[in-house]
């Protein structure tokens, strides 16, 4: 109550200076990611609820633990990625808005604030980002979840069918990634430890590459977490004799290797990221696009990782249910029966489209940081128009800033996936007998790579990096030459 | 009646500029009815307190900016009108560029930095080229220096890289925005030096903007601007002189403020005498 009534007090124009950072490009973008993030968890939940009290009230088909504890567990895992990425593009966003305002945090540090109230701020701020996000989120999904199970029960005719469409554990979702983001937003605002009172005063000059911090323990965490990973991988791989323990022990270890993967982005993707800088030639709007990618690899390194995940993920699920099916009809004597065929392609398509969402998501986040890079560079922009750097080179320079993460992401993700893929059909099918004459011996399952869902992901890529360049190259070009001087 | 530019000895020149802002009660008049050139082979300095419209002369001239009414060349080329990527690529070709401060591309080191034009053009420096930037790097004494990026150089340092890739295409002419604003004097004044033999040994024609005295003492000939009109056009002078001169139209406009518009051209007349004074005590 005595909250309430100071917020009645206060003048009108502070409590709306209050929120006024809530304009700040970027933090909308946030918003948006936790709230896709929470629809997402809540819409899965829900589907997952569905789908069980659909089976339950299916006579013949009645309770399935199994296919609940399946269901479930997919759905977290499915979940999980999604708010990972979600934390991974908000944790970025928070970084280079704070990079974005070196010189009022050095002008409020010379007034006399201190770094931590500095950070604690950032934080708050990405507290209720992250609430805003996850409520809009909660209710979405709910609206959704309520459209869609409308529609499955006139489709299907369902009868008999009870599911309480709002219940509390859609509060699960929502409340991990108002949190998450909190988390993210304290893990970005590392910098604001590192500006001094002195940048409010100018003329220092932006060093050109920002030095990776460096992380030891979070490094020894990452190769640690993959060494113990790629240890069960290759055991669960052998063990793909004995059937199903070996995918169970494959499986954990593949949970574990990605883990280390994702937190070791920073020791993984600068290299590869020089590499395709490299290949993209010595032209000067290349050598401008390449090098800014690295002017922040830590900022680069982590949003490609997003695009990773999902890119990784997508292809594992289409090479290893193409290697299955490959198996399947080999041993089956060179025919897979049109309903197995058909429930295995579904279920691909299902899987592939949910983890498509933690790929949106990070386009989000790829679109925040190439728009944000934009806008901090103005500058730099006005300087290269100048000295006579055309627009459509200005336009050149953004599409190849963009092309360069995804292209780096999707190379890295397709190798990623197939190994992972080949791993799970190997690991899961290590012991179907191939060849009749010689049962019960370690088969080597070929990786099947399918084409067409390897094409869509590659198309789908091509098509972000398009869509992400557009709100950045609007910006870019918009730079009038004078005016960014006059700064 | 077709003057061109170089009949003229100019290596750039404008016509009847003016400028203005917003519009009706609010226009704000920065250039009013502006004519002159820039002479081929110069070190011209452009003077004037801030507000005199001396940036958006400069602007204008380096095509940087669109004038509301007027035109202007550089060379034989009339640049009012041309549109954003022909103006683009003659900046490129034909204007070099030195500013106050953010100079330099920050990802890229000093060679990358002073070869930036030729890359925009997407083409190598032809061996002349190649041997005029060897011999700049080695007078500006950057040889060491060429795989530094801009944040590991001195203030001075990368002032110098900039005038290196400013006269490395060897512009029509050289625009320098307050060259020497961050720089301390012993600094300042070592640039200054450089662009003064650009100037004399080499025939670069150069373009400063300033408000120091001491810096407009080292070029050829001194322009002084005031509210958007060029009050003076004189030949070399000293720190001493300009300061002279400066105050006397500052104690001018003064006057002119307070004692209506009866004052102003007593005042101007008064600054051109005391300049002509000075000049007469210390010979150039």
């Amino acid at each position: 109550m005595t909250a309430v009534a100071v917020d009645t007090r206060m003048p009108r124009a502070e409590a709306s200076a209050r929120l006024a950072w809530l304009r700040e490009r970027g933090m909308g973008a946030s918003i948006l990611v936790a709230a896709l993030s929470s629809a997402f968890g809540v819409v899965l939940i829900s589907a997952t609820g569905f789908i069980g009290a659909m089976l339950s009230a299916d006579p013949y088909v009645g309770d399935s633990e199994t296919l609940a504890f399946v269901l479930s567990f997919l759905t977290t895992l499915l979940v999980g990625v999604a708010v990972y990425v979600a934390a991974i593009v908000t944790a970025n966003t928070f970084s280079t808005v704070v990079a974005g305002r070196t010189r009022q945090i050095a002008l409020l540090r010379l007034i006399g604030a201190s770094a931590r109230s500095q950070r604690g701020e950032v934080a708050r701020q990405g507290l209720v980002v992250g609430v805003i996000g996850a409520v809009l989120g909660l209710v979405a999904g709910t609206a959704l979840t309520a459209a869609g199970v409308q529609l499955m029960t006139a489709l299907l005719g369902l009868r008999g069918v009870s599911y309480a469409i709002v219940h509390g554990a859609l509060l699960l979702p929502a409340a991990i990634v108002a949190l998450t983001t909190w988390a993210a937003a304290w893990a970005g605002s590392r910098r604001v430890l590192t500006v001094t009172p002195l940048q409010a005063l100018g003329g220092s000059v932006e060093a050109s590459h920002q030095t990776i911090a460096h992380r030891t323990a979070r490094n020894v965490v990452a190769i640690v977490l993959f060494a113990i990973g790629g240890g069960p991988l290759a055991l669960g791989i052998v063990a793909g004799l004995y059937p199903p323990l070996g995918v169970v022990i494959a499986f954990a270890g593949g949970i574990f290797s990605f883990t280390g993967l994702a937190l070791g982005a920073t020791l993984i993707m600068p290299p590869i990221l020089r590499l395709v800088g490299r290949a993209f030639g010595s032209s000067a709007t290349a050598r401008l696009a390449a090098e800014n990618a690295l002017r922040y690899p830590e900022r680069s390194s982590r949003m490609a990782i997003g695009v990773v995940m999902g890119v990784t993920l997508v292809t594992m699920f289409a090479v290893a249910l193409e290697s299955v099916k490959a198996v399947l009809t080999m041993s089956g004597g060179g025919v897979l029966p049109t309903e197995m065929s058909t429930l295995i392609d579904t279920f691909g398509a299902i899987m592939m489209s949910l983890v498509a969402v933690s790929a949106v998501i990070a386009g989000v986040g790829l679109v925040n940081l190439l728009t944000l890079g934009v806008v901090q560079r103005r500058r730099e922009l006005g300087l290269l128009r100048a000295l006579g750097l055309s627009n459509r080179q200005v336009r050149r320079v953004v599409l190849l800033e963009a092309a360069h993460i995804t292209i780096a992401a999707l190379a890295t993700g397709l190798v990623l996936g197939i190994a992972y893929g080949w791993a799970g059909a190997q690991s899961l099918l290590g012991s179907v007998p191939i060849d009749p004459v010689t049962p019960r011996t370690m088969n080597f399952v070929a990786p099947a790579v399918p084409f067409w869902p390897l094409v869509i992901v590659v198309a789908a890529t091509a098509l972000l990096t398009l869509v992400a360049a557009v709100v950045p190259t609007r910006l870019a070009t918009r730079v009038a030459p004078v005016e960014a001087l006059a700064e | 009646m077709h003057i061109s530019s170089t009949d003229l000895g100019l290596a750039a020149r404008v016509q009847q500029l003016t400028k203005s802002y917003g519009s009706g009660e609010g226009e704000v008049t920065a250039l009013d009815d502006v004519s002159v050139g820039i002479r081929r082979g110069e070190f011209t300095a452009i003077m004037g307190p801030s507000g005199s419209g001396k940036s958006t002369l400069m602007h204008i001239m380096a095509g940087l900016d669109a004038p509301t009414r007027g035109r202007a060349w550089i060379g034989d080329t009339e640049i009012t009108g041309l549109g954003d990527l022909e103006l683009t690529i003659l900046r490129r070709r034909r204007v070099g560029f030195v500013f106050q401060s953010f100079n330099l591309v920050p990802t890229l080191d000093a060679l990358g930095n002073i070869l930036l034009p030729f890359d925009l053009d997407g083409r190598r420096p032809s061996a002349l080229e190649r041997a005029r930037i060897d011999g700049l790097v080695e007078s500006l004494g950057l040889g060491s220096r060429l795989r530094h990026r801009p944040h590991q150089l001195s203030g001075g340092q990368q002032q110098r890289v900039a005038i290196a890739r400013a006269l490395a295409t060897a512009p029509d002419l050289v625009f320098a925005d307050e060259p020497t604003g961050n720089l301390d004097s012993r600094t300042g004044r070592e640039v200054l030096t450089l662009l003064q033999t650009a100037s004399r040994e080499h025939g670069q024609s150069i373009a400063m903007v300033t408000h120091d005295p001491i810096a407009a003492s080292h070029a050829d000939r001194v322009l002084f601007l005031g509210d958007g009109r060029i009050t003076a056009d004189k030949p070399r002078l000293t720190a001493e002189e300009i300061s002279a001169y400066m105050l006397a139209a500052e104690r001018g406009t003064a006057v002119t403020a307070a004692g209506g518009a009866a004052g102003r051209d007593a005042a101007g007349r008064a600054a051109t005498a005391t300049v002509a004074t000075a000049s007469a005590e210390v010979p150039a």
